[in-house]
């Protein structure tokens, strides 16, 4: 208590205890109704944290989650060759850490962080041969991938695909050429009125049957290709947005300086136009990650389809409850990593000023 | 060519109508010599700043043509032609038009990295040449939203001055200022006129019309009502409109 107190008034904060107990009284007697529905709200609180509390120490039985960490994490890669899933994730882990840590002034971090687009880039790469093979190590078909691993793969390969897609399809939704402008819009609009379950449910079973029987496209390929399909209409709304937003006097003054359309583009337009969208964008890669939980239900066995094996395991029945709430934390561990990049991407840019029109 | 040696920008009856029908330039002639100060006068609305926007392809052309340092520009002019011709003219606009993402060091060097292929360290070291004669060397890490509006403007001047420009353009490059920021910028052009830039300067600033032009041009309606050196234009202005403007804005 007194280091908090100490705390609190180096932050400024104004500590007057009996003066606030004194306000606290005063309202309370003037507003009856307030402090009857704060008292229920702090019962109820109270009392579903209790509950949850006991069940998670006494009444769960979490040996579904603590016995099958690998699983959870590898699926069912080969059990001598799960170092190379792991190697990945712990690369992303490290990569996400130095990351958010603080600019450093010099050394090894410092070098790391100026070239941390190039990391984050070769992430992908990096994590298709550790998990496939090939450059020396045995090759694993892809139908051993699973548990984290593979959501994790889904959700960054998609992304870094949608991406650049998105950004193509905003430009040419503003492009000036008609024929460009109308088939960037009739796919924008198209993909956006066909649930996605529908793209994944056309890539993994219609797919297959059009082709001949000896050709046979990874199935997470086509997993990793309908996601990127469909997100990209997505990102391409939410970077258009960001387009709109930067004034046509940037474009004017860009090319007064004698540099071309795209020279304008890529180094005056867009890189503004980006960093307006990345609070939009974040969404989209959340959303994306939570989305190839669908993929359980089409075969591939990422985390939620763990899960679900896990639970049809008899040796395991009726642990729904913590196998669920295990995936929760999962993947709002992931989700609140993103978050957290990604608003370190928004502070590290310069201020921004109001543009004046 | 004997002309253009002494003759930066020529236009002949050059034209230009907006959509809304509403004619900006009406066969608009025109010499701005080399190393001359041109300023353009007139009420908002009267075409100076379209005639300036078309001496580097800001605005189309409807009709005539311009010769800008022996480049032809028309209204079917090519895009590489234009982009020839803005390597050779920079322009400064009233609302400054930095890149607010880029530090002010990068906003002068990304032109002649970018459009002239020079190497960063030959850049910077321009960069800070021209940060230096515009007296805010000491700015080129910020970005420019950490910078008052006169500073900004001098950094416009600096990254249109980059290039290496033969002419300069200014389109209003006071009116967006507070008015005790006003004169750090003329005093800018002023020193840049005193180096023999040729420069058209479209201004309400009276005095920089008397004391640093060599002629002052007066528009109303698309059309050059007068021109002349500024002693007689302030003194006995030709024309009845223009000495009406000269009364309403003194």
């Amino acid at each position: 208590m007194q280091a908090w107190l100490r705390q609190a008034s180096k932050r400024g904060v104004p500590l007057d205890l009996p003066a606030h107990g004194r306000q606290l009284w005063r309202h309370t007697r003037r507003h009856p109704l307030d402090t009857a529905i704060s008292l229920v709200v702090v019962v109820l609180i109270a009392w579903a944290a209790w509950n949850s509390a006991t069940w998670a120490w006494k009444a769960a039985d979490w040996s579904v989650v603590s016995s099958n960490l690998p699983l959870y994490l590898n699926g069912s890669y080969p059990a001598d060759e799960r170092w190379r899933p792991q190697l990945w994730m712990g690369a992303l882990a490290a990569l996400t850490l130095i990351t958010l840590l603080k600019p450093a002034q010099g050394g090894l971090l410092r070098w790391l962080q100026r070239c941390l687009p190039w990391c984050w880039i070769a992430m992908i790469p990096m994590g298709i041969a550790l998990l496939g093979g090939g450059l020396g190590l045995s090759s694993v078909p892809s139908r051993a991938w699973g548990g984290l691993s593979l959501t994790l793969l889904l959700t960054t390969t998609s992304a870094a695909l949608a991406l650049p897609l998105g950004i193509l399809l905003a430009l040419g939704r503003t492009s000036s050429l008609p024929l460009i402008q109308l088939s960037s819009r009739l796919y924008i609009d198209l993909m956006r009125a066909v649930p996605l379950i529908a793209v994944l449910f056309f890539g993994q079973l219609l797919i297959p049957l059009f082709l001949p029987v000896e050709i046979e496209i990874n199935r997470v390929l086509r997993a990793v290709v309908a996601f990127a399909l469909f997100a990209a209409a997505y990102v391409a709304e939410d970077v258009r947005g960001g387009l709109q937003s930067i004034p046509a006097t940037q474009n004017e003054a860009a090319s007064a300086l004698g540099l071309s359309e795209l020279q304008s583009l890529r180094f005056v337009v867009l890189p503004q136009a980006l960093r307006i969208a990345v609070p939009a964008l974040t969404n989209q890669a959340i959303g994306l990650m939570q989305n190839t939980s669908l993929m359980a239900l089409l075969g591939l066995v990422e985390l939620l389809g763990i899960g679900r094996s896990l639970l049809a395991n008899p040796a395991f029945i009726g642990r729904h409850l913590e196998v669920y709430v295990w995936l929760g934390v999962l993947y709002w561990l992931f989700c609140t990593a993103m978050a957290l990049l990604a608003r370190r991407i928004e502070r590290s840019g310069p201020p921004m000023s109001r543009h004046s029109v | 060519m004997n002309q253009s040696i002494s003759t930066a920008i020529t236009a002949h009856a050059i034209t230009k109508t907006y959509a809304n029908a509403h004619r900006a330039l009406d066969e608009v002639s025109l010499e701005v010599r080399q190393g001359e100060v041109l300023v353009l006068m007139g009420p908002s609305g009267s075409g100076k700043s379209t005639l300036i926007r078309t001496f580097n392809g800001l605005e189309s052309l409807d009709s005539g043509h311009l010769d800008v340092l022996g480049l032809r520009l028309d209204a079917e002019a090519d895009p590489r032609q234009i982009q020839r011709i803005r390597k050779r003219v920079g322009m400064v606009f009233q609302q400054f038009n930095l890149f607010p993402h880029l530090s002010i060091l990068e906003n002068i060097t990304l032109a002649p990295m970018r459009v002239q292929g020079q190497s960063a360290p030959t850049a910077r070291e321009h960069a800070m040449l021209l940060l230096e004669q515009m007296g805010i060397a000491e700015q080129a890490e910020k970005y420019p939203a950490q910078l008052s509006g006169g500073q900004q403007q001098r950094v416009a001047i600096a990254r249109a001055l980059a290039l290496k420009p033969e002419v300069m353009l200014f389109d209003e490059p006071t009116s967006a200022l507070d008015p005790e920021r006003v004169k750090e910028v003329l005093d800018a052009m002023r020193s840049l006129a005193d180096q023999g830039m040729t420069m058209v300067v479209v201004t309400h600033e009276l005095s920089f019309a008397r004391e640093v032009a060599d002629r002052v041009m007066f528009m109303d309606a698309g059309r050059i009502v007068e021109c002349s050196d500024p002693t007689t234009f302030f003194t006995q202005a030709k024309e009845e409109r223009t000495r009406r403007f000269l009364r309403q804005i003194d």
